[in-house]
């Protein structure tokens, strides 16, 4: 490294060098690992200069080659390649991915690994069966024979009298002795909130939001939940919604006045919502 | 194992090949050119141009002089594989489907398509191996087919049998010499068209697969089944790996049906078999159209898969494929 100092310009020179056009040569150095330092000056699209170092080192790699293959790598190209220069171009050739490819003896079982969350998910719910919340048969509650006579039976409640907790706990059931006492009538709350107060609106137009419903009904009293159907994939109204108030008189009130009001060009249809 | 994509053709790849010394390989697809690339960097050298139909088949002589493509513009084209010029052109009343030189590269044979009446043949012709020389215009023989036309063909060690793989799941031999029926087999299942041949290394037996699903080895002389490959989706190639013993075979759903259905569930994966086992040991994912043709270096370094995707992917095998090998084998040392 003797000629460090000589050939690179000192930092403070570099301030005073006057004439932008002209760049520093380039210099090479060698280190004593056997690597080449070189700096190079360019200018860059703004017109400022730009100083790259690059760090080399050289390894020799000798190959033999079947001198067929040697001479044809020297072909020109012709046909639609004519004329073009040596190495690949990026229009016709890229490089994909990296694949791993391991092969193996028990290879349909480590492929499975690939989608192994997929199989998770339906491990779990193999072993899930459906239990009707009313009379615990193997249907869905909506389907259950006892629906309209029988209420639906909490079997939250006595999982924590009898196990003493393990299994999942409602938070408003949390910390209390039993769930069957403090709700009395459970049967009866859960009739009050789907039936009672709650208005079944049809004839809604696709462009509908919640909240425009929301604005329209709350005018008759306290509304606690708007349910607007909408389809999943456009994500635009089905033509349906549910609106449940607080007070079934409320509801009572906006049923009359609101069945056959003119919403977005279509004449809204509004009536109590039926159990089904 | 990272692929090289190469993106020469517009349609879908219909044929590829690597010479013999496997520096070069050839494609063809449905639009009309044929591409030649290094395969070692997937360069493209050049592209022969002049068919004007779909191209269906390439195959380059053991010289790496001479390179010969079918078509549907019912020709068969020989080109200067230097500098892409056409030497010769035959032509027919129907498509050709398939093109192969003999082992020494001083014949050719050609299957011809069934259609508008005419019968679906294979011809051979003489070829000289020469950029220079002055090709013949009539073939030495041509087989007929009356009941089943041939839909892939392939020579046998010392140009002694022609083998024809048909639509009906037939494999026939032929005589090399006079193009004399000598027998056939009902290598697959009846009525469902054998869609690829490839001949091993020393041409002694070859691998064919089917629209039934399976591919299968069998010898050149007795047309007997060695090997049975059973997958779950309808094949257009297979190909025999040289250095190690595995067959790769390459298919998936009917191109038709593809925009049905999820990718996924297209199986558009090079599925690795062993050779003597049978046995799936792997798959390479990649395209995502059925691949309709592989091929695999002459010295096994690596293999090439062509899509109807219009994608052809190079692979360079690396390390644990060539460490693979089952118990039993290692043992043997």
């Amino acid at each position: 490294m003797p000629d460090l100092p000589s050939s690179r310009a000192n930092w403070a020179d570099d301030e005073e060098f006057d004439d932008p056009s002209v760049l520093p040569p380039q210099q090479v150095v060698n280190n004593p690992d056997g690597t080449k330092t070189v700096i190079t000056y360019r200018f860059n699209d703004n017109g400022k200069k730009v100083k790259t170092t690059r760090k080399i080192r050289t390894t020799i790699v000798k190959e033999h080659v079947n001198p067929r293959v040697a001479e044809r790598k020297e072909w020109a190209k012709f046909g639609a390649e004519k004329g073009h220069s040596r190495g690949p171009d990026l229009s016709t050739t890229s490089v994909g991915e990296n694949i791993i490819f391991r092969p193996s003896t028990n290879w349909k079982s480590t492929s499975k690994e690939d989608n192994a969350e997929e199989n998770k998910l339906k491990d779990q719910l193999k072993d899930k069966k459906v239990a009707c919340r009313i009379c615990k048969g193997d249907h869905f509650t909506a389907r259950c024979p006892f629906k309209d006579t029988l209420p639906p039976l909490d079997d939250g409640a006595g999982a924590i009298g009898g196990s003493g907790g393990g299994s999942y706990v409602a938070p408003h059931l949390r910390g209390k002795k039993g769930a069957g006492e403090s709700m009395p009538g459970s049967g009866g709350s859960y009739r009050d909130r789907d039936d009672l107060a709650t208005l079944r609106v049809t004839n809604v137009s696709e462009l509908a939001e919640e909240g425009d419903l929301r604005d329209m009904f709350e005018r008759f009293g306290r509304v606690t939940r708007v349910f607007l159907a909408k389809d999943r994939d456009t994500g635009r109204a089905k033509g349906f919604a549910f609106i449940s108030y607080v007070d079934r008189s409320d509801a009572a009130r906006a049923c009359e006045r609101m069945d056959g009001y003119g919403f977005r060009h279509l004449i809204l249809r509004v009536e109590f919502a039926k159990r089904s | 194992m990272r692929p090289i994509l190469l993106q020469g053709h517009e349609r879908s790849l219909t044929q590829i090949k690597y010479n013999k010394d496997g520096d070069l390989l050839f494609s063809t697809a449905k639009d009309h050119v044929v591409c030649v690339w290094y395969s070692v960097n997937g360069e493209r050298v050049g592209t022969y141009n002049g068919h004007v139909g779909a191209l269906w088949t390439v195959d380059i002589d053991p010289t790496t002089t001479l390179l010969a493509t079918g078509s549907a513009d019912n020709t068969i084209r020989l080109w200067d594989v230097q500098t892409g010029k056409q030497l010769k052109k035959w032509e027919f009343p129907t498509a050709v489907k398939r093109v192969e030189f003999s082992e020494d590269g001083t014949l050719l044979l050609a299957v011809t398509e069934q259609r508008m009446g005419y019968l679906g043949t294979v011809v051979v012709f003489p070829i000289t191996v020469d950029v220079e020389a002055e090709q013949a215009d009539d073939p030495n023989f041509t087989i007929t087919f009356r009941e089943s036309k041939a839909t892939v063909a392939a020579w046998s060690y010392l140009n002694k049998y022609i083998i024809t793989g048909h639509e009906d799941g037939r494999v026939s031999q032929y005589d090399g010499k006079t193009g004399e029926f000598s027998r056939d087999a009902q290598a697959h299942e009846l009525d469902m068209p054998i869609t690829d041949i490839q001949m091993a290394p020393d041409r002694t037996y070859f691998i064919t697969c089917s629209k039934d699903k399976t591919a299968k080895i069998l010898d050149v002389n007795e047309l007997k089944v060695l090997k049975t490959y059973v997958t779950d989706t309808p094949l257009n190639t297979a190909a025999l790996t040289p250095k190690k013993d595995f067959v790769i075979l390459g298919g998936g759903q009917e191109a038709r049906d593809v925009t049905t259905t999820s990718q996924r569930q297209g199986k558009f994966e090079a599925r690795f078999y062993h050779k003597i086992f049978e046995d799936e040991i792997g798959r390479v994912k990649g395209h995502f159209g059925p691949l309709n043709t592989i091929a695999v270096h002459p010295q096994g370094a690596g293999y090439a898969s062509g899509g109807e995707d219009g994608y052809v992917r190079v692979h360079h095998f690396d390390r644990p494929y060539f460490d693979f090998a089952y118990e039993v084998e290692k043992m043997k040392g």
